[in-house]
């Protein structure tokens, strides 16, 4: 059964979405200003013989032209860190400040975590939450790598982490990772519908639990890899009576809004101001972000 | 003892604290911790094991970079050797113990300078020729 098919009525130029999960995806870094400002970072690839072409929409992103960018000095010294490219999109979309503090709900392997990190000049706090014990390690190794000093780990279920308040919380859900096929193709033949509404039941557990710790007036970024509406516009749904949503809009990079029809349900129509991310817009993996304001 | 060691000013550590946990010194943001059970606070900047006390690669690829004497610069061959790993004949000023090491502007990592040579202290973990997976 071809999976991405249930998508044909939501997806725009479905063909060509469908084409594109066959390109090749090329690897992503992002510049980490901890460790080196961004020209010297440049200079540092084009030493090893790697181009690095920036984002149109992120200066700090670049897509890399290197087989096995991970043995680069210019990584392994913390200068880069290997990235998706849409993975890049939450932390700008919680915009978080110097000084302020952060929660990281589902924070392993630390992309976003360590992203968060550098847009608050490593100042403030950041509480990076990670349930699993064998996904602390990466994190912990990340954090380290990449010269983080405002981040603090914990180890809670993320639907009981206990208490905040926090100014800005993000939930990057764990998630039936649709929008990873072009990096890994068997992710689509793990899908089925039960398996979306099993995460969907987490995934609000952590949505809701976030809101919580969220201070009055607090941003909460919801965002996932993934393309099914169970797990994201229904999801955020579920967390309307006590949030409001923000339009997303990121110049350079294409978002199609959320749905507010699905199997023949109407949802809520504030939904259209979260953001879809397709492959073939971007030339990218696909992405679902939400970022809710709380009441 | 950094300001002792390498002449890193108490200014490069301003908005910090630290704090010791059984056998190391950790660096964190300074301010008002959430009360929570905590797996790892900051990050991990001195060793205290050993007769003298180590500063972690980590640390001083940040901190390192204000940092006076018992630097010793490196080219790119010297580089190389150092980020696998090895030891190698250094000409320098610095004296006997650990050293801030420099490549270009930026710092490498520890080295330990003993009798002319140079003994690389990075860990395992950031050697040239370890993989990184692809992370989203």
């Amino acid at each position: 059964m071809d999976w991405l098919e249930r998508y044909r009525e939501i997806v725009p130029d479905f063909e060509d979405f469908k084409a594109a999960q066959q390109r090749r995806l090329l690897p992503s870094a992002r510049i980490n200003l901890l460790k080196a400002e961004r020209s010297r970072a440049m200079e540092h690839l084009e030493e090893e013989g790697v181009k690095g072409r920036p984002f149109k929409w992120y200066s700090l992103g670049l897509g890399l032209d290197s087989e096995s960018p991970g043995k680069l000095r210019t990584n392994l010294l913390g200068y880069i860190h290997l990235q998706e490219e849409l993975s890049m999109v939450p932390p700008l979309v919680l915009d978080p400040k110097p000084g302020e503090t952060v929660l990281d709900l589902c924070a392993s392997p630390g992309s976003k975590t360590t992203q968060i990190s550098q847009m608050m000049e490593n100042r403030g706090l950041v509480v990076a939450n990670e349930p699993s014990l064998s996904r602390i390690a990466p994190l912990r190794s990340n954090c380290e790598r990449l010269g983080v000093l405002n981040v603090a780990i914990t180890r809670y279920d993320g639907r009981r982490f206990p208490r905040g308040p926090f100014d800005r919380v993000l939930v990057d859900a764990p998630c039936s990772s649709e929008g990873r096929a072009r990096r890994d193709p068997k992710a689509l033949s793990r899908c089925s519908l039960r398996r979306s509404l099993g995460l969907q039941t987490l995934q609000i557990g952590l949505l809701k639990n976030a809101l919580r710790l969220a201070r009055t007036g607090g941003v909460v970024v919801y965002s996932t890899c993934t393309y099914a509406p169970e797990e994201n516009e229904m999801v955020v749904e579920a967390a309307l009576n006590q949030s409001r949503l923000e339009r997303i809009s990121i110049p350079g990079l294409r978002e199609c809004p959320g749905i507010t029809k699905w199997n023949g349900c109407e949802l809520n129509e504030e939904l259209h101001r979260a953001a879809r991310y397709y492959p073939h817009f971007n030339d990218t993996g696909g992405f679902f972000v939400a970022r809710l304001i709380k009441n | 003892m950094w300001l002792e060691r390498f002449g890193i000013p108490d200014s490069a550590f301003d908005g910090y604290r630290f704090y010791r946990k059984a056998q190391s010194v950790w660096v964190v943001s300074d301010v008002t911790l959430p009360a929570l059970s905590y797996e790892a606070l900051g990050m991990r900047m001195m060793d205290l094991k050993g007769r003298v006390w180590k500063p972690t690669t980590c640390a001083l690829q940040i901190f390192g970079r204000f940092a006076a004497k018992n630097v010793v610069p490196l080219d790119d061959d010297q580089a190389s050797i150092f980020l696998a790993g090895g030891t190698q004949k250094i000409e320098s000023a610095t004296e006997a113990g650990y050293a801030v090491v420099f490549y270009r502007g930026g710092v490498l990592g520890c080295g330990l300078y003993s009798s002319g040579r140079l003994i690389s202290q990075v860990p395992k973990e950031l050697r040239s020729g370890c993989t990184n997976g692809d992370e989203t």
